[in-house]
């Protein structure tokens, strides 16, 4: 197996170890960064940063980014929240940033999944088909 | 400008607000035409990806960690960090009778400046290949305008012949007689009103080759009156290798249009050695373990899934066929290379070009001894059979004979005559470029040789000998020649008239 291949392997036996009930665990990730500081393994700084890439796409999984242009009620931001997490069988976590640039309407990200009704990407759209 | 605008208008009305659900990824690497993307947790093998700027790739690698996309075109203006798109569709490229005439590259976008393609059809451009049940017998014949070819080597409809030999032997030359060849048959046949005649449509594939080149093709295509029946997709050396080698399956789904909509079809893939290096190049880059010679381990597979796809198909399945010309350049005349063996093992025969024989002035330089037509006289005319019959047997004696008399000792009567008739019969088979005969030529010029009328004529003027008997047969023997033509076989009747005909030639030659 090659260096790569090793460092990898072990930073997905760190995220197994930092998951509990399904769901990425804060109190677990610190247990694990504690471990790692006390004990540093060999190419620590790459096991760290594949852990990191691990957790970050652990997050984004549980996430929702939800982009908007102008006001959005928090009614409407649990009704995401709760349409997603019965989608994706877990529990999704709503992020709400503001976005001028999507002009009207709402872009909702999460992880690799994106659901766009906002007036940008229908302009676009309009755009390519009739270029 | 105003359908413009109605066409504006026609888009806003028909735009919807819902929500748009689409899989994305960002790029992490981009180089060498490849792009390594983390995310797109949707995507399928093969699947085409939206790139910034209308850029599209192809998924060729599907890691646990990332996906390894090949980029069809410029990818200059990539960069890390750009969102890429799923389409959840192959990639795909226009068809129909709009591209007869046309330049494309390897998308099917036109590069000839003379506007959009007219097509309401597309094929996928990865696509499976005709089943058992689905074929028919190859018994129709291609002509491909090449008196060697046509009498010793025959090739039929659905059929793969390969064209091999060294750089600088013939190869392209003989692709592209065999494309004007099929023009000039389509233009007498369709004058000719004949409902069942059945034209042969053209389509070059031109793969990493010099532009110059293309240029040049193109060029004696128009001025031979060829194009207007041909396609050419162009996937020069400039192009990225995943456009080389996308782009005979381009060829192969626009040649599938026509097989499948009851018509016949000729392809020339020009040339595979440099479609295998595009795709070595392509497998070593998303590092996929590499082989023999550095060749990754499905080479063989590449061409044989796309050399598959050309078949005569029955009725049920279209009633058409695809007949493939693919051509491979050797080094030093190896034949036992890795690429070229692959190749031979796939096609249903070959036409091996030497160096010695060009270099000898024998062009085409085809070596009757190393090329063979698997499906053989099965796609023969029967006028053709009847007098290439012994052809293939003289000049295998000959050529044993030759290496002998090499030695120069003395020789009966009866060598000397063999050696003067093979001498003959190569002189005969000697053909300037871009010159196709027309079969019932070959067959007026093949009887004579059969039944001795060049005997007494010096080998050094062979060739002028059948020029001018070929010249005389066009102009003062149409109605003969059109018999041969249709009749496609020689009966009595016509070997009397040939025999009046020759009779009344032979003196006219000094």
């Amino acid at each position: 197996m090659t260096q790569n291949k090793q460092i990898k392997e072990f930073a997905k036996q760190l995220l197994k170890m930092s998951v509990e009930g399904g769901d990425l665990s804060a109190d677990r990730v610190d247990g694990v960064l504690t471990a790692l500081n006390k004990n540093p393994p060999r190419h620590h700084i790459a096991v760290l940063k594949a852990y990191l890439k691990l957790v970050e796409r652990e997050v984004a999984k549980s996430t929702a980014i939800i982009s908007h242009a102008g006001a959005i009620g928090a009614r409407s931001v649990e009704l995401i929240s709760k349409q997603l997490s019965a989608k994706y069988g877990r529990s999704i976590v709503p992020i709400t940033r503001e976005e001028p640039s999507l002009i009207a309407g709402l872009r909702v990200v999460v992880d690799c999944d994106v659901y766009d009704s906002s007036i940008s990407n229908v302009l676009s759209t309009l755009e390519s088909s009739l270029s | 400008m105003s359908s413009v605008i109605e066409q504006i208008e026609q888009q806003i009305a028909n735009l919807q607000t819902k929500a748009v659900a689409s899989n994305t990824g960002k790029i992490l690497k981009i180089g060498d035409g490849v792009a390594k993307i983390d995310g797109l947790s949707e995507v399928m093998y093969n699947e085409m990806i939206a790139f910034p700027g209308g850029t599209i790739g192809i998924a060729l690698n599907l890691e646990e960690d990332e996906v390894g996309a090949v980029v069809l075109g410029e990818s200059n203006h990539l960069k890390q960090g750009d969102e890429v798109k799923c389409t959840g569709t192959l990639l795909s490229v226009p068809v129909g009778k709009g591209l007869l005439g046309r330049v494309v590259d390897a998308l099917g976008q036109p590069v000839d400046g003379k506007g959009a393609i007219e097509s309401s059809e597309t094929y996928p451009v990865e696509r499976i290949a005709p089943g058992i049940i689905e074929r028919k017998s190859v018994d129709q014949p291609l002509m491909t305008g090449i008196q060697a070819i046509d009498s010793m080597i025959p090739i039929g409809r659905g059929q793969r012949e390969l064209i091999i030999g060294d750089r600088g032997t013939g190869k392209t030359t003989i692709a592209i007689d065999t494309i004007i060849n099929q023009a000039n048959i389509n233009k007498v046949g369709i004058a000719s009103g004949d409902p069942d005649f059945r034209p042969v449509y053209s389509i070059y594939v031109a793969i990493g080759q010099k532009n110059s080149n293309v240029a040049r093709t193109l060029g004696v295509l128009e001025e031979k009156g060829a194009l207007e029946y041909t396609i050419i997709v162009s996937a020069p050396a400039a192009d990225a290798a995943a456009n080389q080698y996308i782009a005979p399956y381009t060829g192969a789904a626009i040649g599938e249009w026509f097989m499948a909509n009851g018509m016949d079809a000729l392809i020339v893939y020009d040339d595979l050695s440099k479609h295998a290096a595009a795709y070595r190049q392509m497998s070593l880059i998303l590092k996929r373990p590499s082989g023999r010679e550095a060749y990754p381990g499905d080479v063989f597979y590449l061409h044989s899934r796309l050399l598959e796809r050309s078949a005569r198909v029955s009725k049920d399945h279209g009633n058409g066929s695809l007949t493939a010309l693919p051509i491979i350049e050797t080094l030093a005349g190896d034949l036992a290379a890795y690429i070229p063996t692959n190749v031979i093992s796939i096609t249903d025969g070959q036409i091996f070009l030497e160096t010695d024989l060009f270099n000898q002035g024998i062009r085409p330089a085809v070596s009757v001894g190393l090329s063979v037509s698997r499906v053989g006289s099965a796609a023969q005319q029967k006028a053709t059979k009847q007098v290439a019959g012994k052809i293939k047997l003289e000049l295998a004696q000959f050529r044993e004979l030759a290496a002998f008399a090499q030695f120069g000792s003395d020789l009966d009567a009866k060598t000397k005559a063999q050696l003067d008739r093979g001498a003959r019969i190569v002189e005969l088979f000697k053909q300037p470029a871009f010159n196709p005969i027309p079969i019932e030529q070959q067959v007026g010029v093949l009887w004579a040789m059969q039944n001795n009328v060049f005997d007494d004529i010096d080998v050094s003027k062979m060739v002028a000998a059948s020029n001018s008997l070929r010249d005389f047969l066009s102009s003062r023997k149409e109605v003969l020649l059109t018999s041969v033509r249709e009749k496609a076989k020689i009966d009595d009747d016509l070997t009397t008239q040939l025999k009046a005909a020759v009779d009344e030639w032979k003196p006219t030659f000094a």
